[in-house]
């Protein structure tokens, strides 16, 4: 018990001190709230100061330079002129314009006198005339005499008259008034009009001024900034967000990051840090959009605003638009919001969102290579993609909808037979009976449209038979193609040998590496193979180098490696491959050594044409089967082209490369390969680790992909992405060999993404997994950090679109052909030769031997290809290159490259695409209607032949003709395909600026000049043409269309021989 | 994975669980607070029940009055001021939480997707707790139906006069020890088992042991009839299951009842009190704080000896 206090507890306690002390502390934690209410919780309030003040000092720094410049404009003497032009035009005028603008005054003065009056007039008359329409019969007499009252009465004004400053007083009825109101507005009228028309000169150099000083000053006027430094210091501290109300899309990002606000910082200013003297400050967010032309190019109007106003900000880039409470979560990166911003080097990831579709996007070099990557390393033989690889999904629908067709055919019959029965009834009306009949008679036109669907639809099937390709090659081939000891060393040490491969690294233990190889090995076709005797290894160089192959393939390991990487580096065939079906495969890649029943499911050997009595012959003229009833896979499924060369030439270059090995090369025998005790366990295997996904393997062939799909994996809910073990470790920022993420915590898809690309074993550390098929099945692929980076952005891109179905990019017409088209276009490496895109450079142009001078070797850059080619040529052209069933040893219309446009077997429909694809990227309509050429007339023709063949533009100097020891020399195509190759309008155009439709040509630019409305030769005029009055141009094109050989061995007769001496080359 | 202090951090400084952190100084204090009021108050009791003058006239609760002291005090200054600084006192802690921790606001809702664990708020969590122990109609509706019941009834059945508006412990013992049981005892230790020991899967973790997703455990749960030697006596048969819970609930009700009536009579004073109760009091009573004293057991038996259902019936399961 507590001793009794002498006073009491309650009464005496002072609690003076604590109310003190937490009244203090209540104000403080209010003065606290009120701070955090203001700043704490919006950030943005110091970020628009702080950037206030920036932009500011930057304006006021930029407004004197930019006065400096207008003013060094002012002062040229061009500026000058065109200020004096301007000035005596006006002058000139001035006399009638004062007289105009007096006159237009004093018409002002009496009208200002004059119209109170008549309007007030006329608002009296117009009441009694509605008064009038609705009065009954018997008013409308008295009516009607108030309304003429109204308009007899006058009214009194004093108005100003025309000459002078005189004052006239007058009497005006309503009448009068309406009169002299209408004369005047006539006359005013006619004054102003005349006013323009006397002023139109001066306008005119006026405007001419004002266009030379806005083209001559880069960026904005002293003027226009000085507006944005006003509007800047007044500006509105305020929550700024893009409000777009049918996609629900609220981005407030532009608090922060206010210079992206185009009211602000206009499209043609940009903002970097370094301008705003930040450098260096990573607090600092106020850049300006750097790809305006982004922007632009999301609008259809290319109003940068307006596709901010549309898209905003977080569909592209990630991230919570609507949070502004703090820089974390306005970018979104804790673990709470599904979408954060995207990292630096994945930003690229915003664009697959809606552009899902496309093969290769614009301004979006990171996200195009994590495609090609996940095509041609063969993720997509795995794991399925929506567009990627669809053939076989295509074609299986394709077949499905041809049977319900049929099926409908089978239900018109018997819907036919039941109408005549029920029409043949005596009991049906005659009436009804007819109209039964009439049905009847109208469904077999129904059933044939059908068949003309089911015609369609199994040409597409043929089609997509030849499309469907494989990553791999065809193992059914392996016996007569590789040493039988280099496939276990090859499972075992795939990227030892060939480091760029496609083929990723499997985690195979010993005893699987004899069972998958012993299985390869004995489903492998015995043949036939052909013997070929040995060729010029040499030669066979030379060829290799010069025909085209390095456009796909690599050569040279390490440092010296050249060519392109879309197909095998071959340093290290000799080591594999044999001779004989090398030479085979070069001749001829898509060549098979038994062609495959789809229906069946087998290799069909000569014993099964035996049993139809037809000879073993299969290709794709011969492609039904031995029975004739369906079509067979007579190609491998590679995209390897055949460049037409000759045996002997397959021969020298097959020499060639099986001289390519290392010298100490050497493999353990491996006798287990024919080992049939093996093959099962083999076949086991090659399905549980997925191989039949990018090879064609014998039995497997209908094996589908094992891997998850990824289309929408960057929406997967991270939980469910499988960091076992690791995933504390993630979540506290420790990468798996133990070391501090850079970026902390990776507890999200862009870790998972990238440690699983890196190895994708990582996520089985620490399990216990004895049996190794238990383990993760994913193999190694050997990308490099860029690579990864590239396919991380791929499938961080990969989502579930969260915004409406309007802002996704599903083109139709001419924008979805050039979608369709780029599939084909990457599928078959075409970039590898040619430039297609504006700025984008093939393989070919890096190599050591088309530099300087001999660009002129290289493939036709296809800029504005569809502009140039008649559609149904290039159909043509791409079905057949060598334009020629009996001479196909050569190009069809550049024969005098030594590279080869190689035929590549596309499919009607892939020639479909490729050609609207061409067409689509010119802008050009369609269905192609080839112009009318007029006929020459003979005096043309004459004229025509002097310019052809004049000296200073001899066309045939080098452009081929046919003749062979003139086209040896020859750096440009025949005329005689012109006819059939070419667009007129193009071709008038090329002729006039050929260097700003191809750069680098050798066709020269500036052959004519322009005169009033026609373009004439600019050289001396031959004597023909001085008194010509049409187009000297559009006669060259008329007569180039209308070449004959007759025509051009005449002008053969007529000129200088090629010389070849040239630089550059096209057309 | 134990020893892990970096997982039991992330626990303790959730913005969910401030609640809970604090609760776990705050209720232990409180409780010793109350308690050390209540003993000072018997203290005085006893003092004055030795003088009856000193009683008449008594109107502190933990010193005698004394001459020179004021017979009464007023409710204003001496009450107000002493509640004003308490306002004050909550009103600055509440304002420097709310700035300091905001709302703990998390992604939005995915039909598609359970969070794990996903557990309800705080004050919740003694009812999930109680979902492993039995079927959810009975933790889920009839549990907290009965709690809310048994706290409606709560003056009906106590009539005890003594012990309003001072502490005492001598003159509530069994009020109070009830109040520990099923509170302290209950609901709050069942709040901090679901807030700092299940996690994911709904798994128990001792304080830091490492919450692993991936975390694999062995137990088989058995019903009471299948374990030990109830497992040679009890024939295999649904009807045999049923009798024979029955009779072990029965045999609980028995002794639980005995146990409670052997508490109330234990002393002078609260023998008093329950003869002063009429037959449905005590019922009423009895039946409460035997459904109340089968939550710790079921725990023990759930948690101890892995047994998942004492009775099984066709048609309800306890």
């Amino acid at each position: 018990m507590p001793a009794q206090p002498a006073q009491d507890p309650i009464t005496s306690k002072s609690l003076s001190f604590h109310l003190l002390l937490w009244s203090f502390l209540l104000i403080l934690s209010l003065a606290w709230a009120l701070y955090d209410e203001m700043y704490g919780l919006r950030p943005w309030r110091s970020y628009q100061k702080r950037f206030i003040e920036a932009y500011s000092s930057y304006l006021q720094r930029e407004i004197p330079k930019q006065q400096q410049a207008e003013q060094s404009i002012r002062s040229s003497p061009e500026y000058q002129k065109l200020e004096a032009q301007w000035k005596a035009a006006e002058a000139a005028v001035a006399p009638r314009l004062s007289e105009i603008d007096g006159e237009i005054n004093r018409i002002n003065r009496r009208l200002g006198v004059l119209t109170p009056v008549f309007q007030e007039a006329r608002g009296r008359v117009a009441a009694l005339v509605y008064q009038l329409e609705i009065a009954r019969a018997d008013d409308r007499q008295s009516r009607l005499r108030e309304v003429e009252q109204a308009k007899q009465q006058t009214y009194s004004l004093s108005l100003p008259g025309l000459k002078g400053d005189e004052v006239e007083p007058v009497q005006l009825s309503y009448t009068d008034l309406e009169l002299e109101f209408n004369r005047l507005k006539d006359r005013k009228a006619a004054l102003v009009a005349e006013r323009a028309a006397v002023l139109a000169e001066a306008d005119a150099l006026r405007r001419q001024l004002e266009s030379y000083f806005s083209e001559k000053l880069a960026g904005l006027t002293g003027q226009q900034l000085q507006g944005l430094l006003r509007a800047v210091n007044n500006l509105d501290v305020r929550i700024r967000q893009i409000h777009n109300e049918s996609a629900g899309l609220v981005d407030r990002c532009q608090s922060c990051h206010i210079g992206m606000d185009l009211s602000l910082v206009p499209p043609n200013l940009t903002l970097t840090k370094a301008e705003l003297n930040l450098e260096g400050n990573p607090d600092a967010p106020f850049s300006s959009h750097p790809n305006i032309e982004l922007l632009r190019l999301h609008d259809p109007d290319r109003d940068p605003a307006k596709a901010l106003e549309r898209i905003g900000c977080s569909p592209c880039h990630g991230g919570n638009g609507r949070a502004t409470s703090s820089v974390v979560k306005g970018h979104g990166r804790h673990k709470y919001w599904l979408w954060p911003l995207y990292y630096r080097e994945n930003f690229e990831a915003g664009c697959q969102m809606c552009h899902a579709q496309d093969m290769v996007l614009d301004h979006a070099p990171v996200l195009n290579r994590g495609k090609e990557l996940y095509r041609e390393r063969g993720c997509v033989g795995c794991h399925r993609f929506e567009g990627f690889d669809n053939e076989a999904e295509q074609l299986l629908s394709a077949r499905q909808r041809i049977r319900q067709l049929e099926q409908q055919k089978r239900e018109y019959e018997q819907e036919i037979a039941r109408l005549q029965r029920r029409a043949d009834d005596p009991a049906t009306p005659l009436e009804v009976a007819r109209q039964l009949n009439e049905r009847a008679a109208s469904l077999p036109v129904v059933m044939s449209q059908l068949d003309a669907e089911i015609e369609q639809l199994q040409q597409r099937t043929v089609s997509l038979m030849r499309e469907e390709k494989k990553v791999g090659p065809s193992l059914k081939e392996v016996r007569v193609k590789l040493k039988k000891e280099w496939i276990p060393y090859w499972l075992a040490n795939t990227h030892e040998f060939r480091p760029d491969t496609k083929m990723p690294q499997f985690r195979l233990e010993e005893g699987e590496i004899q069972a998958i190889s012993a299985f390869i090995w004995q489903m492998g076709l015995p043949g036939p193979l052909e013997k070929q005797p040995r060729g010029d290894p040499a030669r066979g160089k030379q060829l290799f180098e010069t025909r085209g192959c390095l456009g796909c393939h690599s050569i040279g390991e390490g440092a010296n490696k050249i060519g392109g990487d879309f197909a095998a580096n071959l340093s290290r065939i000799g080591e594999k491959a044999n001779y004989d079906y090398l030479v085979r495969w070069i001749y001829n890649p898509r060549q098979r050594t038994r062609p495959y029943d789809p229906i069946a499911k087998k290799d069909l050997g000569p014993g099964d044409y035996a049993k139809h009595g037809k000879p073993f012959v299969f290709d794709l003229k011969n492609s039904r089967s031995p029975d004739g009833k369906h079509e067979l896979v007579v190609m491998l499924p590679t995209v390897m082209p055949s460049l037409r060369l000759t045996w002997q030439e397959a021969r020298d270059i097959a020499s060639y490369l099986i001289t390519l090995r290392r010298s100490d090369a050497n493999y353990p025998p491996a006798p287990y390969l024919d080992d049939p005790n093996l093959r099962e366990r083999g076949r086991e295997l090659v399905k549980f680790y997925g191989c039949a996904g990018c090879h064609e393997i014998a039995t497997l062939e209908e094996e589908g992909r094992i891997g998850t799909e990824l289309t929408n994996e960057g929406s997967k809910p991270v939980d469910r992405l499988d960091f076992a073990l690791l995933t504390h470790n993630a979540k506290r920022g420790i990468l798996p060999d133990g070391s501090p993420s850079p970026r902390g915590k990776w507890y999200d898809h862009k870790g998972f993404f990238e440690q699983k690309l890196a190895n994708p074993a990582i996520f089985d550390q620490g399990k216990y997994k004895p049996d190794p098929r238990d383990r993760l099945r994913m193999p190694k692929p050997n990308l490099t950090p860029a690579d990864i980076n590239a396919l991380t952005t791929f499938l961080l891109g990969s989502v579930d679109p969260q915004v409406p179905n309007d802002l996704l990019y599903r083109p139709e017409g001419a924008r979805k052909d050039i979608q369709d088209g780029w599939w084909i276009i990457t599928k078959y490496n075409c970039m590898g030769c040619h430039q297609i895109r504006v700025g984008q450079r093939s393989a070919l142009q890096d190599l050591p031997q088309y530099q300087g001078p001999n660009a002129d070797k290289l493939p036709p850059p296809l800029f504005g290809a569809g502009a140039r080619l008649n559609p149904r040529w290039l159909a043509r052209f791409l079905e057949n290159p060598a334009l020629s069933e009996t001479d196909i040893h050569r190009n069809g219309v550049r024969n005098y490259l030594e590279i080869r446009m190689p035929t590549f077997y596309l499919s009607d429909n892939e020639i479909r695409k490729l050609v609207r694809f061409f067409e689509a990227l010119s802008a050009q309509e369609r269905p192609f209607i080839p112009p009318v050429i007029q006929p020459l007339t003979e005096a043309e023709r004459t004229m025509a032949r002097d310019l052809f063949t004049h000296p200073a533009a001899p066309c045939l100097r080098c452009h081929a003709t046919g003749d062979p020891a003139h086209d040896r020399n020859a750096t440009a195509p025949n005329f005689l395909l012109a006819g059939e190759r070419l667009r007129p309008p193009w071709t008038q155009r090329w002729l006039l600026d050929p260097a700003r439709m191809i750069p680098g040509t050798a066709m020269p630019s500036g052959l004519f000049r322009r005169e009033g409305e026609r373009w004439i030769f600019a050289g001396p005029l031959p004597a023909s043409l001085r008194n010509y009055r049409g187009d000297h141009a559009e006669l060259l094109v008329r007569y180039m269309f209308l070449m004959t050989p007759a025509e051009q061995r005449l002008l053969i007769s007529r000129s200088p021989r090629a010389t070849g001496a040239s630089t550059g080359g096209n057309e | 994975m134990w020893g892990d202090w970096y997982q039991l951090w992330e626990i303790v400084s959730a913005p969910d669980n401030v609640p809970i952190v604090a609760l776990l100084f705050l209720v232990p204090f409180y409780t010793w607070y109350a308690f050390r009021q209540a003993f000072e108050t018997d203290r005085l009791i006893e003092q004055l029940e030795k003088d009856p003058q000193l009683a008449k006239t008594h109107h502190r609760k933990t010193h005698a009055w004394q001459p020179g002291w004021p017979r009464e005090v007023h409710t204003w200054p001496y009450l107000m001021r002493v509640e004003f600084l308490a306002a004050i006192i909550v009103t600055v802690i509440l304002t420097v939480w709310s700035i300091t921790l905001n709302a703990p606001l998390e992604e939005p809702a995915n039909p598609n997707l359970t969070m794990n664990p996903a557990k309800a708020p705080w004050y919740f969590l003694g009812l999930q707790e109680m979902l492993v122990y039995f079927d959810p109609w009975i933790a889920g509706v009839l549990m907290p139906t009965l709690i809310i019941i048994g706290l409606m009834v709560i003056p009906y059945i106590d009539e005890n006069p003594l012990g309003n508006g001072y502490y005492t412990y001598k003159q509530r013992r069994f009020a109070i020890w009830t109040f520990l049981i099923g509170f302290i005892g209950l609901w709050v230790i069942m709040i901090v088992i679901g807030t700092f020991i299940r996690g994911p899967g709904w798994m128990w973790f001792w304080p830091t042991q490492t919450w692993d997703h991936n975390r694999l455990v062995f137990e088989v749960n058995r019903n009471l009839h299948e374990w030990w030697i109830f497992k040679h006596i009890v024939p295999q048969n649904i009807w045999a299951w049923t009798v024979f819970g029955a009779i072990v609930v029965g045999l609980y009700f028995a002794g639980a009842a005995y146990l409670i009536h052997r508490i109330c009579m234990a002393t002078e004073f609260s023998r008093k009190i329950y003869r002063r109760m009429s037959l449905l009091q005590i019922v009423t009573m009895q039946i409460l704080l035997i459904l109340m004293l089968a939550l710790p057991i079921k725990m023990l038996l759930r948690l101890v000896f892995r047994i998942k259902y004492v009775w099984v019936t066709p048609w309800f399961n306890v």
